[in-house]
């Protein structure tokens, strides 16, 4: 069994972000990297099934700047046996249509059974990459999975709907599944880990000799939204006349609460 | 020169900073209050190999440096000071000086229990008349054949309730002072060893701090550490080293309670405003956070010197000594920020100032610190 897994480095959602000189994205500056979360669930689930058939292979891909190196890292050091980077500086103009055909430009030459992705990226949040790579290689195509197992050549997959209902799919191999909250829990890299990850290889392959695709869609403007204090502040009365109104606003306004 | 961390020191650092919030952080409270550190965390921090940190990949440690092992004590320390010189006094004062003065049999025989967290490591050094002046001792040995006798008593033994694998200093001959001192590796399971007393402590209330009394031990020749009458220099060597945890505990510490203070200023409203709004609590956020960075920059600086093989004795010292103030002066501080509720022990502060000031007392005390510092300058 061949896996490989797909991750991107995205930064800390809790930081203060403006945008770059160019308004067309926002500014690295004083920004902590991380591996994206979801891609943190595709890597424990392709971990979990590496560790199932010790004949199999697990690589991991990243896209991405010098610094996505440690995110490679950190897969590494959760038990994948081998990484594959393909530095491109300006990843952040590319869109997902042109970052897919990167990576199945890898995939295509490397017979995988199984590409585990995250559902999407936090900071981009386009949730393309999944789907299109899938299209691209003709591989059978499972998103927001928060179940996953394998029987020969079936994957079944159990995913979330809309409203909180659950639907299994089967899919037969090779398959891309986009991994969602709830698949599992992400192991913490070991010390010892971290030390025999150094050992592991990384791979260098160059973005231009695996696809040349140009962009179907590019960003125009990154712009932080106009204040517009819409913001609804309940005052007066006792908690359970409070606590009434709030029901009243989030049933009204929001789907947190139902009828 | 460059001040960043390697890329492996990072993940090394989120990893831990994450199983520290998810597995300890939430029940630090209750590691204080019942005085114990849960079976189960030992367990789970054994699986990260929290207890191997630096040591060796062939004794069963993960083989990373003096720097990650910093990190790790530090972030630990964040959440729980305890659990902080749990892993400090294990690796340093344990571990250490079996890799540095052990031979190749010992460590094979000693260190895989020890990295793998199976036993936890302490050092025997304090007396009830033996703290700072270690020329001291008075716990004696008598070799008898192939094996060695000791008798007398320690006390203030970090992580001896756990009764694992301790260094344990005697005199051969007390009116020989410094010259009279070994090191031995004993097996504190053993028959003739007897837990006195466990304290009870203002601070870092999760750990063992036990009194012993050696009745007749027997310790087979082949546990004497380095050479006889080296204790001296092994005990000074291993504190050197010890000290770069017990900063990395005390800037931990700091740090944790300086987060805390932040996040309440932004919180809590008087006068309508935030207290961060006002400029007496901004500019002792200020100073809090300008003393831990420049603890931190001598914790790194030490801990890099350590890793490069160059002679950090000023350096550890210096380190403890900045490190150890910072954090009972930060601690206050967020005590002071936090008004009552500071002082009540539902907020996590209150604890952190308690743990705080040990570090300025052990493995030598802040005025040790000095005279090592200044003896280097003026010999
Ligand atoms: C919680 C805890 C854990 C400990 N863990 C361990 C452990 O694991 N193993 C171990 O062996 N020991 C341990 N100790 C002992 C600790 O290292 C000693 O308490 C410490 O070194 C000070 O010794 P002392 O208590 O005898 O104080 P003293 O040496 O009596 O000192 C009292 C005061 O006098 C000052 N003083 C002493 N001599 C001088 C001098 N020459 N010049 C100026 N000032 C001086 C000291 O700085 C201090 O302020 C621990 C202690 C505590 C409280």
């Amino acid at each position: 069994m061949k896996i490989l897994v797909c991750i991107k480095q995205i930064p800390d959602m809790a930081s203060k972000f403006k945008p770059n000189a160019a308004g067309s994205w926002f500014s690295e500056a004083d920004l902590a990297f991380r591996m994206n979360e979801y891609d943190e669930y595709a890597v424990e689930e392709a971990v979990k099934l590496r560790e199932k058939d010790p004949a199999s292979e697990l690589a991991v891909l990243s896209v991405g700047p010098a610094r996505v190196v440690e995110a490679l890292k950190k897969a590494l050091a959760m038990g994948c046996d081998r990484a594959v980077h393909v530095p491109d500086e300006e990843a952040y103009r590319k869109d997902p249509w042109q970052i897919a055909s990167i990576i199945a430009g890898y995939a295509k030459k490397g017979n995988f059974d199984i590409i585990f992705t995250g559902m999407q990226s936090q900071d981009r949040g386009s949730a393309q990459i999944g789907p299109l790579l899938a299209g691209m290689l003709g591989f059978s195509c499972v998103t927001t999975a928060i179940g996953f197992s394998l029987e020969g050549r079936t994957a079944t997959a159990k995913r979330e709907l809309e409203g909180g209902a659950k639907g299994v799919v089967k899919a037969a191999l090779p398959a891309v599944i986009t991994c969602q909250l709830g698949l599992n829990t992400p192991r913490y890299p070991t010390l010892p880990n971290i030390m025999k990850a150094k050992k592991k290889e990384i791979a260098v392959l160059n973005a231009a000799e695996l696809s040349s695709e140009a962009a179907l869609a590019g960003t125009e403007k990154f712009y932080a939204p106009v204040k517009k204090g819409t913001g609804l502040v309940l005052e007066g009365g006792d908690a359970a006349a409070l606590a009434g109104k709030l029901i009243d606003v989030l049933k009204e306004k929001t789907t947190v609460l139902r009828g | 020169m460059n001040f960043e961390l390697t890329q492996d020191q990072k993940i090394l650092r989120d990893s831990v900073r994450d199983f520290v919030e998810k597995e300890i952080k939430p029940i630090a409270a209750k590691i204080d209050e019942e005085h114990r550190i849960p079976q189960e965390l030992t367990a789970k921090m054994a699986e990260m190999g929290f207890f191997g940190s630096y040591i060796p990949e062939k004794y069963g440690g993960a083989g990373l440096d003096a720097m990650s092992y910093a990190l790790l004590v530090e972030e630990v320390s964040k959440a729980c000071a305890s659990n902080g010189v749990y892993i400090s006094a294990h690796t340093s004062l344990c571990c250490d000086p079996l890799l540095n003065f052990g031979t190749e049999e010992q460590k094979l025989k000693w260190l895989p229990d020890l990295t793998s967290g199976k036993k936890i490591g302490c050092i025997l050094l304090t007396e009830s008349d033996a703290g700072s002046d270690v020329a001291s001792i008075a716990t004696s040995y008598k070799r008898d054949g192939d094996h060695f006798v000791i008798n007398g008593t320690k006390m203030f033994i970090t992580n001896g309730g756990c009764r694992g694998t301790g260094i344990l200093f005697a005199t051969k001959d007390k009116a020989l002072g410094h010259k009279g001192l070994s090191a031995f590796i004993v097996d504190l399971s053993s028959p003739g060893v007897t837990v006195m007393k466990e304290e009870n402590k203002m601070g870092i209330r999760g750990t063992s701090t036990a009194a012993f009394a050696f009745d007749n031990l027997k310790v087979p020749a082949e546990n004497l550490l380095g050479e006889e009458g080296k204790g001296f220099k092994i005990a000074m060597e291993t504190l050197n080293g010890g000290r770069i945890g017990i900063a990395a505990q005390a800037l931990g510490i700091a740090g944790g309670a300086f987060g805390r203070a932040l996040e309440y200023s932004k919180q809590r409203k008087q006068f309508g405003k935030p207290l961060c709004a006002f400029q007496s609590v901004q500019f002792k956020l200020a100073e809090m956070y300008a003393r831990i960075e420049q603890a931190k920059l001598l914790v790194y600086k030490a801990a890099w010197m350590k890793d490069a093989h160059v002679n950090y004795s000023t350096e550890s010292a210096m380190c403890k000594m900045c490190a150890s103030e910072a954090a009972t002066y930060v601690t206050k501080e967020a005590v002071q920020i936090h008004g009552g509720y500071g002082y009540i022990a539902d907020y996590e502060v209150e604890r952190m100032f308690r743990d705080a000031k040990i570090t300025e007392i052990y493995e030598g005390t802040n005025e040790m610190q000095r005279i090592v510092i200044s003896k280097a300058l003026v010999s």
